[in-house]
């Protein structure tokens, strides 16, 4: 229980800890602020975001439940989901795709904490064809939707959608192992 | 016709789809509620934050302003008002006087912290920021000079003795805040050009242009 801090620090926002709260902030915000910037490609929006989600996981914080991942992949979730729903109310611009989805290859050398889990997926991602993979970091990392990762990759939404769904279940079974 | 590995297969990669947030318009709300309607399916979606999630571990963390007493205020405010209400009409009017009496003689003796104020600046002097400690923040402004040239950005490190600088945040053309209830003696406070958007690595890559010792 005490190798997961963040979660203990949710366990006791749920029981209206404010000073849980605080120090979840302190913990947290960084991470989630800097995903936040990346997904949304803006800084005063992002910290519009990250108030509401901060909002979010003080009014929600009861329904974390330790036994579906940690609670860093639950804040990071409930980031990327506000996120996610902010992209999706923009007004649609095709230009507006961005063309630097290749800065997001998994840069070992770069990344801040080398966790077993990122090395894991580091190696599935390895065995997915390569422009699928790029697609999946896409749609995590910039929160692309299905048609904005066919325009850019340039095939059918459909085929779009068969790619993704079956790296994704070609990575699922590739963690599980 | 059906079979329910298959149907499985199709639910786990609807939930896959959700948690990635590929669905757009109405596939999206139709996903987004049934999550919320049918537990199995809300499980598979955690399944999936949860396996995805190390892919966040590559961005690099932002220093994030205080936002804090915003969303404390948000969340609070009405808590507050009511708890002032209920107390209120709990105690009596010379009870309050007696409380204002105490609280006086408690703002008289209490003094408020100093603030602690570092000053840093380029060789030339050309460029300066001021950083002040006020008891609850860290505040950097520049006092002088300009922003970092186009396309890179000043970023602000502390440094503990003998350690690594630890970044505290991007320094812009509005004032840095950053929650630091108690400055700590002795450690320094650098200055650092890097790429706009920071040092991709959190340790400094570019020239340290200024540092300012902490001196309490």
């Amino acid at each position: 229980m005490t190798d997961d801090p963040i979660a203990e620090m949710l366990r006791r926002c749920a029981a209206q800890d404010r000073a849980a709260f605080r120090a979840l902030y302190s913990a947290s915000s960084a991470k989630l602020f800097g995903l936040l910037i990346r997904i949304l490609g803006d800084r005063a929006e992002a910290e519009d975001a990250l108030q509401e989600v901060f909002t979010r996981v003080w009014l929600r914080a009861a329904r974390y439940d330790g036994t579906r991942g940690s609670g860093m992949a639950w804040l990071v979730a409930l980031a990327r989901n506000h996120a996610i729903d902010r992209l999706r109310a923009r007004p649609r611009v095709t230009a507006e795709v961005p063309e630097d989805i290749a800065d997001d290859r998994m840069r070992p050398e770069t990344r801040l904490i080398a966790t077993g889990e990122l090395l894991r997926m580091t190696d599935c991602f390895g065995k997915l064809e390569p422009d699928r993979a790029e697609a999946l970091r896409g749609a995590y990392l910039r929160g692309l939707s299905y048609s904005e990762l066919a325009a850019r990759f340039d095939v059918p939404l459909n085929t779009m959608r068969t790619w993704l769904r079956r790296s994704l279940i070609s990575l699922r079974d590739c963690l599980n192992q | 016709m059906t079979d329910p590995a298959r149907a499985d297969d199709e639910d786990d990669a609807l939930a896959a789809e959700l948690a990635l947030g590929v669905l757009e318009g109405e596939e999206r709300a139709a996903a987004q509620t049934r999550s919320t309607r049918d537990p199995a399916f809300a499980a598979r979606v955690a399944a999936w934050e949860a396996r995805l999630s190390p892919l966040a571990d590559q961005i690099a963390p932002v220093p994030a302003p205080n936002l804090m007493p915003a969303i404390e205020a948000r969340l609070f405010a009405q808590d507050r008002r009511e708890r002032r209400f209920r107390i209120g009409a709990l105690i009596g009017a010379g009870f309050v006087i007696a409380a204002v009496v105490l609280l006086a003689v408690a703002f008289l003796w209490m003094t408020p912290a100093p603030a602690i104020s570092v000053h840093m600046q380029t060789a030339d002097a050309a460029t300066a920021y001021d950083a002040t400690f006020d008891g609850f923040n860290l505040t950097v402004v520049r006092s002088a000079g300009q922003p970092a040239p186009a396309g890179k950005v000043h970023e602000l490190w502390i440094i503990a003795p003998g350690k690594a600088p630890v970044s505290l945040g991007l320094l812009q053309d509005r004032p840095l805040v950053v929650g630091y209830p108690t400055p700590p003696a002795g450690w320094v406070l650098a200055v650092s050009v890097e790429p706009a958007g920071g040092a991709p690595a959190g340790k400094p890559t570019g020239p340290v242009v200024m540092t300012g010792e902490i001196a309490i």
